[in-house]
């Protein structure tokens, strides 16, 4: 019983979040976080050091071909849990240095 | 210079002649010159000769000079021909090199496209030693993954281990030698909702932890698993919505997942508790039938904070936790919690660890709690800055392991390893595991282990 009120209760907070998109843009948008004026947006190369090696070591931008990188990205945004405007500047970040 | 020399071979000539002349104009002459005439004759020839030989003294610094003006000229051309000789190789390099300078770049078609198929995957090759066993090879894994993307919001993503093992020495002698097994660790269809949601169902790795999601063996810093993941599933049949959002703009973010899978079963149908069992309930017997082994599905879910505070360093927090029955008559609950977490401080320094329970009820022994964890630390060597060759892609590692499997078993497991990094993706592993357990089987053992992440 109780497990299916936590999973219950689960879901409804992930329900909230799927028909809300853009949540967290708006708040920084309009400056409600106290230290977004001091810090930068994080370009596609940072996030790209920030999260490409904490799982196993680095795979290079020009390992894979500006296609591949396509696929990969979905394959790591999904399984490291990384929000689709993040995985789409790593992409282009991936893509522009990407092999061919 | 050229006028210099004409002028002292003139003078030369003039003295020359001068001096003849004397000579022979002096015997008729004697009788009528006076002595002062003579003596001013005397002077004059002297100080001719005199001028004579100065002049040859000019003539032959002037010779050196010319000498030394020539050896100039000599050494000038040779310098000259010296540096059109670089002019032509700088020409040909800067030629060569625009050659192969790249192109400059145009977008790629096959990545516009909506449709790819990949192939990605790794294998490993094992040598373990247990001590007073034989050591061996043992061709441990191959393990590609298949990737397929459908637009930009759907993959199908999973991932088989073919491994190879030798038959049990007592099987039935028609079928000695080997066997091969086909394992599919994941097959799951994702389609993502928006930037913050994905819904993802199939064969699942479940978010239980970390270790599941992110283990392959060139993910893995020891060639083998923490004993604690022993206690609970690493994958499940079922769907899970998945995400994360940002918390501010510093690259903060927090984790979610929740899932619904058949969840563990009973290998006999019975609610003893050696019959739990984790990796059974896949919807589907082998007999055809169409089963979940028990009446409720489980039901699980993570939440975790992901904080870097700037490349390479960062923090990651996370609780997890699954329920459901597990026994056929529906009447014993399985439940599992994992606290995991995870440290980098700077690109050479990661310590990880997970702290797992699991309680469930069963027939014979009443309510089972087993417990364990396992913390690791690696170090790469790089951050030594040291110039020993090879020193900065070898990484230390260290782990120490712990479970109580709440029948009375215990055991204790301290690793140490290395990873020598022959390349990003492939690496080869060592470690020597001392080992403290109720279990008299459980040994000491060395693994090696080469693995490749293509
Ligand atoms: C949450 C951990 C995690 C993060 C973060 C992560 N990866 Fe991965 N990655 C994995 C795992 C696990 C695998 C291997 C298993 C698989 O592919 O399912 C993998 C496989 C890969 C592969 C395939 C190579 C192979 O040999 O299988 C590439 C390429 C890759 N990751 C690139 C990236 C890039 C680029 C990023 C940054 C966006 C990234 N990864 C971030 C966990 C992670």
């Amino acid at each position: 019983m109780q497990t299916t009120m936590v999973a219950a209760l689960g879901a409804l907070l992930l329900g909230v979040i799927a028909l809300t998109p853009g949540c967290a843009d708006q708040a920084a948008a309009t400056g409600t976080s106290a230290t977004a004026s001091t810090r930068h947006q994080l370009t596609g190369a940072e996030l790209y050091s920030i999260h490409c090696n904490r799982c196993h070591p680095e795979r290079y931008p020009t390992e894979r071909t500006a296609a591949q990188w396509k696929t990969i990205t979905l394959h790591m945004q999904v399984r490291a849990n990384i929000p689709g405007n993040q995985a789409r500047m790593i992409l282009k970040y991936l893509q522009d240095n990407s092999g061919r | 210079m050229k006028k210099h020399m004409k002028t002292s071979r003139w003078m030369t000539g003039l003295v020359a002649v001068g001096c003849a002349a004397g000579m022979g104009a002096a015997p008729r002459a004697a009788a009528e010159v006076s002595q002062a005439d003579f003596d001013s004759l005397k002077d004059l020839v002297l100080k001719l000769s005199d001028q004579v030989q100065s002049l040859r003294q000019t003539n032959q610094l002037e010779q050196q000079l010319h000498e030394q003006d020539v050896q100039q000229i000599q050494q000038l051309q040779a310098k000259l021909a010296e540096t059109s000789r670089t002019a032509t190789d700088a020409q040909q390099k800067a030629v060569a090199a625009s050659q192969t300078a790249p192109m400059p770049r145009v977008p790629i078609d096959e990545a516009t496209v909506n449709h790819n198929f990949q192939i990605l995957g790794d294998a490993e090759v094992q040598y373990a030693k247990t001590s007073g066993q034989n050591g061996s090879f043992v061709m441990a894994d191959f393990a590609p993954i298949f990737l397929y993307r459908g637009g930009d919001n759907v993959l199908f993503e999973s991932g088989f281990d073919f491994i190879l093992q030798n038959n049990p020495q007592n099987s039935n002698p028609a079928t000695p030698g080997a066997t091969t097994t086909v394992n599919l660790s994941f097959a799951q269809l994702d389609y993502v909702i928006n930037d913050y949601l994905t819904l993802c169902a199939g064969n699942l790795l479940l978010p239980l932890g970390t270790y599941s999601e992110r283990s392959a063996g060139w993910l893995n810093k020891f060639p083998d698993s923490p004993l604690a993941r022993g206690f609970v599933p690493g994958n499940g049949v079922g769907a899970e919505l998945r995400g994360a959002a940002p918390l501010g703009e510093s690259g903060a973010l927090l984790n979610y997942a929740v899932y619904g899978v058949n969840g563990p079963s009973s290998s006999d149908n019975t609610g003893q508790a050696g019959s739990l069992d984790l990796g059974g309930n896949v919807g589907l017997r082998s007999d055809n039938v169409v089963a979940n082994l028990h009446g409720n599905p489980t039901g699980g879910g993570r939440v975790a904070v992901f904080v870097p505070f700037k490349p390479h360093y960062d923090l990651e927090l996370g609780l997890s936790a699954q329920s459901g029955e597990w026994d056929n008559a529906g009447q014993h609950l399985w439940t599992a919690g994992v606290a995991d977490a995870t440290l980098h401080l700077g690109p050479n320094l990661e310590a990880k660890g997970e702290y797992i329970v699991s309680r469930y009820g069963s027939d014979d022994l009443g309510n089972v709690t087993q417990q364990g964890w396992w913390a690791q630390v690696g170090y790469k060597l790089a951050g030594l800055n040291l110039e020993f060759p090879g020193i900065n892609n070898l990484e230390l590692v260290g782990r120490y392991d712990s479970v109580r499997d709440g029948m009375g078993g215990s055991t204790q497991r301290t690793s140490f390893g290395g990873v020598y990094y022959i390349s990003n993706a492939l690496l080869f592993e060592g470690a020597y595991e001392f080992l403290h357990s109720t279990d008299p089987t459980q040994a000491d053992q060395i693994i090696l282990q080469l693995s490749y992440g293509f």
